[in-house]
Parts: structure tokens; sequence; C-alpha cells
């Protein structure tokens, strides 16, 4: 619909066709209907219209609507109360200047609705850009205010300011925070949900309350936990509705975690610490609560503050590790496969980040987790497999992982890493396991790990054998990542992707090319890479494409296309790779001399098979013709069968 | 008013997507989680925002429940929980927490492989959805929080399958997800308890069929494969790797064991092993005769068919390969289907739908010249064959299990517009219980009458059993008390103990009646009269006949007096307390009727 725009006249509704007078109509109706289903397509039909138009007509819109949209608020309870939050905030996202009391509207709104309705409303408040002081604080107000009482009621005694000075008491938010179990438990993981994704935000309230926020989800946590006692009739009555409580467990240790950005008082830090331990350590937490744990703990550890001067840890934090490790080596050996694999994902993170803190690697090393994460590779479960291979590899890359002497790794140990992984690569049923083996080598690789460098040749050979053979293309699509970073160790880097590069051939010295070539026919690279070329999963062609490609730029100047091309060996080599692209892929290609490989470099139409790799593998199926025949040919036949997929 | 609100966003007259929103007592609930299998852009999943635009699901949702692993059931799962993101629980059957990680897996992999598709859900997403999931027994009632409980019954349809019970005090609603009333070779047949939902929501897919038996099927089935192999031809089956991949096995199995023969059967992919591995792992879902046998044989260690590779295609004289995916639109069944293509003597046998723009529609419906990528065109010189055996209930079955779940409405979802039309016409005639099909979006809402539950003070019913009455589950019976809401509980306790909890004093109250009396005799007299006639009437009570004239039975008096304007008339003045209130109403009735003549 056009409004009359282009004359800037004021938008008059008799203006408008007859059919947009017709579903206004409708829309003015049903917003007055008292069903709410019909109240609630209303509202969702005008959030639609103000998230994607703007102009006179939206604005003549609103002010015939927004007295209908106002007096739902005088109703109780307000219907569609969500769908309204919608409506108004894609209102005030559009071009809130430009709707007529818009701003008085959203006050208004967020003092009729109850404090668990008005949450979305507030942090819609709190995320725009451009909106009054005054609301603001409103609004901000609301998210608070649960956790204000949440504190108060926990008080042993009249304590610091709280979060909100004099507002703490609201009775609305206390009742609703008393009335039941579940409106208690709904308030308040909506305003710890909303406060975590304020946090990260540049236009959050300022200055943000850090240390009484860090104060109200440690509180919260310890009335879950059942490790605090209030004295107060209120607290008590808090206490018995969260105990055990998953669900606020879950919010606040995900709000924990977003607080961990900002700064707090040791002593606050200190209690983060304790209450993280405890929910780690208690037998209480459930499977995702543990997740969660674990993910606060990382995010805590991890922004906790160098002592300066030195490169190491804290001795808080030193402190910490040597509490924790116990516990992970627990939780490792959990009869859930979730949190075994939770506890695997956390020490690979850690490892990630912290291999080379000394105080890091001592305590590490001084408990059992190595050992433990090391007989997680045959776990019965692939998912953890998979993140055990994960994790051990991390802990290798770093020289930390597990001996029995309790002594960083010798080479030995190290050599029965990669046998155990080659193992795992060759054997193991499940993929993920498989995948996790070729990303930990590309990446042992990449790092220059120094038992792979000692003869990345063989390490090359045996990673590439394996994978050639597996049945999971993301397995052979990491093969040939592998062989990327190998070639490019060989070779030097590919070159800049930037599209308005100045393309300079970045060929290799003849010299190293040919001791290159000899290398990558050695491991037996081009078998590899050229039965990749015609695999029947896309991706894998793709990528082996892009890597003969780069490999043919890098050996443009080595050798004459006659010379070799005319050999005996190039001619039935190129006749098995036809027949290979013709789906017969049982004949090896044997082993090619490097000439013979630049030749068939140059022969291989590389970049006609990358045009047409690069279309979506049912582009037929999808063309015009092909839609018309199908068409032509459905008439009568299907219809009885559409069934029978499920 | 309480009220039951329904809203589909996906499987609303329409089959694939599954997705229902149920809202019962303040609890907001999605059944299932499904993609669409004939739409690859936005239309495969579920409108998700029409729960929430600008809030966060996970505070809209009490819990999601999944039905089955099929995938139009649960193939959006991972984009739910953790693209659009919800982080509540997930429930569903342990065979469903085992094989639905697997069939993502695979959707992944030929999305990722086929479309390039470069924003979808990743195998960590996969895997961090599968540890929402909190696996549920069969008939186990599951506390999801202080008011809402689910429960699965057993749905047949496939491994794990489960109708689930979704109850909030005493109102509930019955999920079905897709079921089959009669067993076949490995599933038993769905049952549920006389529940007496307050809605049944129950698929629909097969609303106007009433199925020819399964039997002539498979004999059709083995028929075309046995000649196929017999005139030395190949046989491919495109199949998913769970679900009727294992119930043809077995068939093949079962029948090249009768008649010995000898042609190798394949099954293609390592997806195989795991299958089956599950299959094993959860027998007590599969039905009573592979359960029996069990012991001395398990049904899914098949001695016929083998693994295969991919070499093996190339290999001369017959066999039989089962190769995923099921609809010829990547991966290795259609590799296979572009090499046995050209040759009459082979076979493809379709055992399933599918989808518009897949090599298995083309051929299916008729196709015999497919262009392929580069330019090449494929002829299809093979015999191409179609076979239904997929497992849902028919009409006949859904009305069965309406009858035996006995519920007050019913609600159509997983089926097309006009089917259902017909069903739902059924439906309403022959169990008197309105019927519904919304379209996807649109929202059915059933009041219900709110149950409340009243607790009865000891002392109460102490009372009643001190009267002698033995209390009879089958004949309900008075009991008076005053009724105290306390703490958001009722409770019904005798007036004594309300008083003294809600610290208040008695007081006492008395009904008065004048009943007109036709006498002439004097005042005393009439008294007389009246404490005589009630002597002779009530033998069980107390009947007195006072100094001062006036007549009491227990609380209630009564007195005589002479009426102001008529001499021949007496006015009785009839009051009793509130407590005696039936013996007072009893006593004017029986005085207005009028004393008996003296003799």
């Amino acid at each position: 619909m056009r409004g009359p725009a282009e004359g800037h006249r004021s938008p008059q509704a008799c203006d408008w066709p007859a059919c947009a007078q017709k579903i206004v109509g409708h829309i003015e109706d049903s917003l007055c209907s008292t069903a709410v289903p019909q109240v609630t397509q209303a509202l969702s039909v005008l959030t639609t219209a103000f998230g994607h138009c703007h102009g006179l007509w939206t604005q003549g819109l609103w002010v015939r609507l927004s007295p209908l949209v106002a007096r739902l608020l005088e109703k109780d309870p307000v219907p569609a109360s969500h769908s309204l939050v919608d409506l108004l905030l894609s209102v005030a996202r559009s071009a809130p200047s430009s709707y007529r009391g818009l701003w008085e509207t959203l006050a208004q709104t967020l003092s009729h609705l109850s404090p668990t309705q008005a949450g979305p409303l507030a942090l819609g408040i709190l995320k725009l850009q451009d909106c009054p002081q005054a609301l603001r604080t409103q609004a901000f107000g609301i998210l608070l205010q649960p956790l204000a009482c949440v504190l108060e009621a926990a008080a042993q005694a009249p304590g610091p300011p709280g979060l909100l000075e004099g507002a703490a008491g609201n009775s609305m938010t206390v009742d609703t925070l008393l009335s039941s179990k579940s409106a208690c438990v709904g308030l308040l993981c909506c305003a710890l949900a909303h406060l975590g994704l304020l946090q990260p935000l540049p236009q959050r309230p300022s200055p943000w309350p850090q240390a009484p926020l860090l104060g109200a989800a440690v509180t919260i946590l310890r009335l879950c936990s059942g490790s605090a006692a209030p004295t107060s009739d209120v607290g008590s009555r808090l206490c018995a509705i969260l105990v055990g409580c998953g669900r606020v467990q879950r919010a606040a240790l995900d709000f924990l975690g977003a607080l961990s950005q900002g700064t707090g008082p040791q002593e606050l830090v200190t209690q983060v610490f304790s209450v993280l331990l405890e929910y780690l350590v208690s037998p209480e937490s459930s499977s995702m609560v543990l997740k969660k744990a674990f993910q606060a703990t990382l995010r805590w550890l991890l922004s906790s503050p160098k002592t300066p001067g030195c490169c190491d840890l804290d001795p808080h934090t030193q402190l910490f590790l040597r509490e924790l490790l116990p516990v992970l080596q627990k939780r490792l050996c959990s009869p859930c496969w979730e949190v075994r694999d939770s506890g695997l994902e956390f020490l690979t993170q850690m490892t990630r980040h912290w291999g080379g803190q000394a105080g890091f690697r001592q305590a590490l090393l001084a408990s059992e987790v190595p050992e433990l994460t090391k007989q997680l590779l045959r776990d019965p479960e692939s998912y953890v497999r998979a993140s055990a291979v994960t994790a051990t590899g991390q802990l290798s890359s770093w020289g930390l992982c597990a001996t029995p002497a309790g002594h960083e790794c010798p080479g030995a140990q190290q050599e029965s890493l990669l046998v155990e992984l080659l193992h795992i690569l060759s054997t193991d049923s499940e993929g993920f396991p498989r995948r996790a083996v070729m990303q930990v080598f590309t990446e042992w690789l990449r790092d220059g790990h120094a038992d792979v460098a000692e003869d990345a040749e063989q390490f090359v050979a045996g990673a590439l054998q394996a994978a050639s053979r597996d049945l999971d293309w993301e397995v052979r699509a990491q093969g040939l990542e592998l062989a990327l970073v190998f070639l490019e160790q060989l070779l030097g880097q590919r070159g800049s992707h930037c599209p308005y590069a100045v393309a300079l051939p970045e060929t290799a010295p003849p010299g190293v090319l040919a001791q290159a070539l000899q290398v990558l026919c050695r491991v037996q690279l081009f078998e590899f890479a050229f039965r990749a070329l015609f695999d029947c999963d896309r991706p894998v062609a793709q990528k082996s494409c892009d890597l003969l490609l780069f490999l043919r730029a890098k050996a443009a100047p080595c050798g004459s296309p006659q010379e070799a091309g005319d050999s005996p060996n190039v001619a039935s080599v190129e006749a098995t790779l036809q027949r290979w692209q013709a789906g017969e892929q049982g004949q090896p290609l044997g082993y090619l001399e490097p000439g013979a490989v630049v030749a068939l470099l140059r022969s291989v139409d590389l970049e006609g098979l990358r045009d047409t790799l690069a279309e979506s593998s049912d582009h037929v199926e999808k063309s015009p013709q092909s839609l018309l025949q199908d068409m032509l040919a459905a008439v009568g036949v299907l219809g009885e069968n559409e069934a029978d997929c499920y | 008013m309480p009220e039951i609100r329904v809203t589909p966003l996906g499987a609303g007259q329409d089959v694939g997507r599954s997705c229902i929103l149920v809202s019962i007592a303040g609890k907001n609930v999605m059944l299932d989680c499904g993609m669409h299998m004939g739409f690859s852009d936005d239309r495969r999943f579920p409108d998700f925002s029409y729960i929430t635009r600008s809030g966060r699901l996970t505070d809209f949702l009490d819990c999601v429940i999944i039905s089955h692993f099929h995938l139009d059931h649960c193939g959006a799962l991972p984009y739910f929980s953790e693209m659009v993101g919800y982080d509540g629980p997930i429930y569903m059957t342990q065979p469903t927490q085992a094989i639905c990680p697997i069939l993502l897996e695979d959707y992944r992999k030929i999305a990722v492989d086929k479309k390039g598709e470069a924003n979808f859900f990743t195998s960590q997403m996969i895997k961090d959805c599968m540890k929402k999931v909190v696996a549920v027994h069969l008939h186990q009632t599951v506390q999801v929080d202080d008011e809402l409980e689910i429960k699965a019954y057993y749905a047949g349809h496939v491994l794990g399958a489960a109708m689930f019970q979704i109850k909030v005090g005493s109102e509930s609603v019955v999920y079905t997800g897709d079921y089959n009333m009669t067993p076949d070779r490995h599933l038993g047949a769905a049952w549920i308890d006389k529940c007496r939902p307050n809605l049944l929501i129950t698929e629909s897919t097969y609303a106007t069929t009433i199925r020819d038996s399964k039997r002539c099927r498979e004999r059709d089935f083995l028929k075309k494969v046995h000649e196929t192999v017999e005139r030395g031809g190949k046989v491919l089956i495109p199949v998913f790797a769970l679900g009727r991949a294992q119930e043809l096995c077995i068939l093949l199995e079962t029948f090249w064991e009768r008649m010995d023969l000898k042609a190798p059967i394949y099954f293609s992919t390592g997806l195989t092993e795991k299958a089956n591995h599950y299959y094993k792992l959860f027998i007590p879902w599969t039905n009573q005769k592979i359960r029996k046998t069990f012991v001395q044989r398990n049904m899914f260690e098949f001695k016929h068919v083998k693994a295969f590779d991919r070499a093996f295609a190339d290999s001369p004289g017959p066999m039989v390969v089962f190769a995923t995916p099921g609809m010829l639109h990547a991966g290795q069944s259609l590799q296979i289907f572009r090499k046995w293509a050209g040759n009459e003597k082979n076979m493809v046998i379709m055992p399933g739908y599918c989808v518009q723009g897949t090599v298995g529609h083309k051929i299916l419906s008729g196709q015999r010249k497919l262009e392929m990528e580069g330019r090449q065109v494929l002829e299809v010189k093979m015999q191409v064959e179609y076979m239904s055996f997929s497992a849902h209930a028919d009409a006949k079955g859904i009305m069965q299990l309406v009858g035996q779940a006995e519920p007050e409405n019913v609600l159509l979802v997983h089926g097309e517009a006009k089917k259902m039309e017909f069903l739902k016409q059924k439906i309403e005639q022959e169990f008197r219980v309105s019927c519904y099909m919304p379209a996807n979006g649109e929202t059915v809402t059933l009041p219900t009458s709110p149950s409340i539950p009243v607790g009865i003070s000891l002392g109460l019913l102490k009372r009643e059993l001190a009267q002698g009455l033995l209390p009879d589950s089958k004949k309900p019976r008075l009991l008076h008390g005053t009724l105290i809401m306390k703490d958001s509980n009722f409770r019904l306790v005798s007036s004594e103990q309300a008083l003294k909890e809600l610290g208040l004093a008695e007081h006492q109250l008395r009904f008065t009646c004048r009943v007109h009396l036709h006498d002439t005799r004097k005042e005393q007299e009439t008294a007389v009269r009246v404490y005589s006639h009630l002597k002779s009437v009530l033998k069980d009570h107390c009947v007195q006949h006072l100094p001062d004239g006036s007549v009491t039975v227990e609380s209630i008096l009564i007195q005589a007096a002479a009426h102001s304007e008529d001499p021949g008339t007496k006015v009785l003045l009839v009051s009793w307390t509130y407590q005696d209130e039936e013996l007072g109403s009893y006593l004017t009735s029986l005085l207005k009727k009028g004393l008996p003549q003296a003799s």
C-alpha cells in the first residue's frame, strides 16, 4: 500500500483505497474482540506491517489504532501480552519519533504488565538506540526488581546498598515471586536471561551495577543449592521454592558466566569461584547444570587477571585450579555421557588457553586428568570418544599427555598416542571420532608438533591412506585439508584470496618444486587427491579441485607439457582417471612420476570441473525444464503416495 | 475461564514439519519439532517466530516433546534449540534419544553435501541439542515441574515411537505422534489406556483409507525381487537407514532362508551396523514375536545381509542392495542407480514417497530420460517399482484409538485437508465429540471446566464414620462442612474447626416462618394438637411440650398465636437455627398440610 507520501499531506484514513480500509477495519474489530487468538492475530499483522514499512501511512495507521492498543492495557489480565510487546517494540525500532505518544504508551505498558510480561519489553527498550532516559530507568528497574527482592530477602542483616535503592520491595514483584513456584521460577529466569543479554551491549545502562548483580547471582545459586539459610520470612519461602530448581540454576549460571566480562571486588570473585565449585562437586547437579557450570567456570577462569609483572596465573586462580582438577577427574568418570563430554570440552578449552602456563601445567600433571582423558579414547559413546581425541590432541600439543611417572611426555609415549589415533582413524565405527582425529592431525601438522615434524612424510602418508578409505565424506574432506597444509609447508602459502589483489604468478623455484613433487608422490597425495576429484560427495570433489589448482599454479614452470604428456605412463593414468570419472574406482593409479603429475594437472580441465562443482548438486533437478518435465509427468500418477515418506 | 489452546506451526492440514503448540492450564508445551522434506527454503522448518518475536523461547515453553525419530518430527530440533535458542528440557523415549542424532547427522551431511548450505546446523549443535534431552520410559509419569506431568505410551510406527499424555491438574491432552494400530514384522501395535483426555491430537495420514493386508504387499515385493534375481538382474532398494530398512531386511532374510537363495544381499553405508545395533539394544520395544525368539536367535543378526563396498556395484551377477538415501537425491544410492539404470534386467524398488525434484520422484512419475550433471543424459531402462510400506494407522485404526482413549474433543493433524474433513465428520457422528482440524498458524481454543482439589479434614471424616456409614467410591454422599481457603489451598472442615482456625465467634442465626392453620380452638389447644401430631410423625426426634405452651423439636421452636383479624385461624410461628435447616423446612411443609382431624 502506498500512502499519500508524495504530497506530504497529513495521512487521512479516508484517502486510503477501499481494500486498505477494509483490512484496517478488520484489524480494528479484531483488536476489540474478546477472543484472545483474534487479538493476537491482529497484533501480529501490525507487527509485520510496522516492522517492514515506514511511511506516512504507517504513521496514520498508528494514529488510528494506538487508542485501541492502549485500551488493551485497561483489561485485566492484558490479552495477548507478548504479541502486544512485539508490536510496541516493532514500532519503537522503526522510527519512534514519528509515532505520536509512543513513549507514553511504552511507559504505560511497562507499568500495566505483570513483572514477567514486562521483562521482554524492558529489554527491548534498553536495546533501543534513542530513547528517553526516564523510560530507560523505568525499564532497567523492572529487570532489576526480582534480583533486588532476592538480595533483600536473603540478607542476614542490613548490608551494603542493594540493587535498587528504595524500590527493592516493589509489592507486585514480591507477590509474583511468592505467589507460586512456577511464577517465581519464570520471573527469575526471565530477569536473569534479560540482564545476561544486556550485559555485553554497548548501550547497556551506565553505571552498570556489577557488584550487586554478582551478589544476586551467587545468592540465587546458593538458594537453589540449599546452601543459603535466609532468616527472613520471604527469604525462607524463596529458599523453599528454589531449592533444587534446575531451570533457575541453568539461568543463573549463564548469567554468572556473562558477568565474567566485568570486574568485581576480590571477595565477591572468591564467592563466585566457591559457588561454581559447589555446583561442580554437587551430586545433585544435573548434566545440563554441570555443563553450564563448566562453561561459567571457564569464562571466569579465562577472565581472571594476571599477576602484574608475571605471565603466570594469579595465586587465587592457582589455588582454585588445585581444587578444581580433582572434581574434573571425578566428572570424567561420570556414568552420564553428557557429563563426561562437557568435562572433556572444558579441559580442551582450558588447555588451549593455558597450555603454556607453568602453574596450570604443574597442577594438571599432578592430577590424573591426562590419564583419564586417554582412557576415554575407548569410551562406548562416540561423542565422548571424539571429545577425548580433541582433548588428548590438545594436551599432546602442549606436551601434557599422560605418562605413568607423571613426567612430561617423552617421545615413546607420544608415538603410542599417534599410533592410537591412527588406529581410531582406521577402525572406529563412528564418524565423529575419526573426524576429530583428522582435525587433530591437521592441527599438529600446522603447528609443527615436534613428533610429527620428525617424520612428516610418513605421518602424512599414514593419515591420507586411512582417510582415503573412509566412508564419511567429512573425514575425506578433512584429509584434503591436511594435504593442503602439507603442500603449503612444502611450496609456500596459498595466494591472497582478495579478489582485488593483483594476481602475480607465485610459482615455486624449480629446485624446490621438483623435490616437493617427489615427496608428494611418495606420500601418494596424488592418488588421494585425484580419487577425491571424482568423489560422489561434492564438498570432497570441490576441495580436491581447489588443491590441485593450487598445485598447478605452483608447478607452472616445471617441465614442458609435451615431453611428459607423451609418455605411456601418463596415457594409462589418464585412462584410469576417465574410468574413475565414470564411476569405476576399483583400479589404483599406481606410482606416479613427478613429470607425469605435472602433465596430468595440465590435461585435466580443472577449471571446468570447478565451475560444475560450484553449482549445487540438485541444480539440474531444479532447472525450469526439469520442473516442467515433473509437472507433465506428475499428472495423476503420484497423488496417493505422498504420506509414505514418513 | 480455563482453556486449552492448540496451534499447529506445522502438520496443520499438511504432512511434514510436525510442530504443535499446546497451552494447557498456563503451561506451554511444544509437540515435535520437524522439518518438511518438500522444501529447501525457509518453509522447511516451522515458523518459530510465531511463538515470540522479541522474547526468548525458553521463557515461553515449559518443555518440548518428540514423539519419534523421523525427521518430519525431529529434523528442526538442533536449529530450534541451538540456532533460534531454547534451553529447556526436551523429552523423548530412549530409542529415539539414541537414534535421533544419527538421523540428524545424516540429514545435515546431505544438506551440506548436496546443497552446499553453509548456514546449517553443525555436528556440535546436534550434540549440544542432545545434551538437553531427558529420556522417558513407557508408562512412567515424568514430573516436568510441580504442575506439569507427561507420560509415554507405545505407538508402534517405528522403534521408540510414543504417544504422550500431557497433564496439568485434571486437564489433559494426548498427542499420538505417528502410530500404527496393527503389528508389523518388527513392531507391535499402539496402545493407550482409557485416560479420557480433554483433547486427543491424532495424526490422520490415512484418514480415508482402509489399508489392504500388508501380507499382500509383502508377497508382491518378494515376488518382484525374486524374479529379478532369478533372471540375473540387480535390485536396488533406496532406503533411509532406519525403520523400513530393517523391516525389509527381516523380510528378505526369512525369504532367502526359506528359498535357499544364494544371490548376495548388501546394505550400504556404516549406518546399518549401528542401526541394527540399536534394534538389538532396544529389543523390548519390538513386537512379541521378535522378543520371544530373541533368546534363540536375534532377528537383527542377519545371515544373508552383508555390508556393501563401493567396488561390489561393478561385480557381475545378481544381487540386492539396500542403499541410502531413500529418494535417490545424492550419495550412494544415486551412484549405484546411475550404474545400473541402463540394464533392463535390473530393477529399482522405491519403498517410500519421493519429494519433487529428486531423481526418485522423476522415475516414479514415469520419466525415462534423465538429465544428469555435466549435460549427460541417463537413459533409464531398468524396471521401476513403487511399494508402500509406511506404518500409519488407517481410518479404522484411528477410530479404534479414539474409542480406546475416550477423549472429550479430537484434533486432527498430519494429513491432507480433504481427507481430514471426511474423518472429522465420521468421528463427530460416531463418538459425539467435537473434532477440529486447524491449519498451520490457526489456534483452536477449548474451554475446560476447572477442577479444584479440596482437602477434607480428618475430624469431619471421622464424624461421618461415627454415624456408621462407610465411604463407598461408587455412591456419592452429601457431606456438610465449611470450605476454607488458606495458603492457596481449599479444605472442607467442620464449622467448629473453621471458627477455631479463623478465630471467629459463633453467631446464632434463626429462621422464622408463619404457618396459618384453620382452627377455632384456643391457642393452647392448637399447641397440644401440634405436639401430638409431631410426636406421632417424628419418632426419631425429641419432641417436647414446654410449660409456656410452646412446642420444640430439637432446636426448632413452635408457638401458636391467634390471628388478629380472623378468630377461626391460628398462626404457628416456627423458628429454627441454621444447623437444623433441613428439619425446619420439613416441619414447615408438614404443618402447612394441616393437622389431622381429632378422632
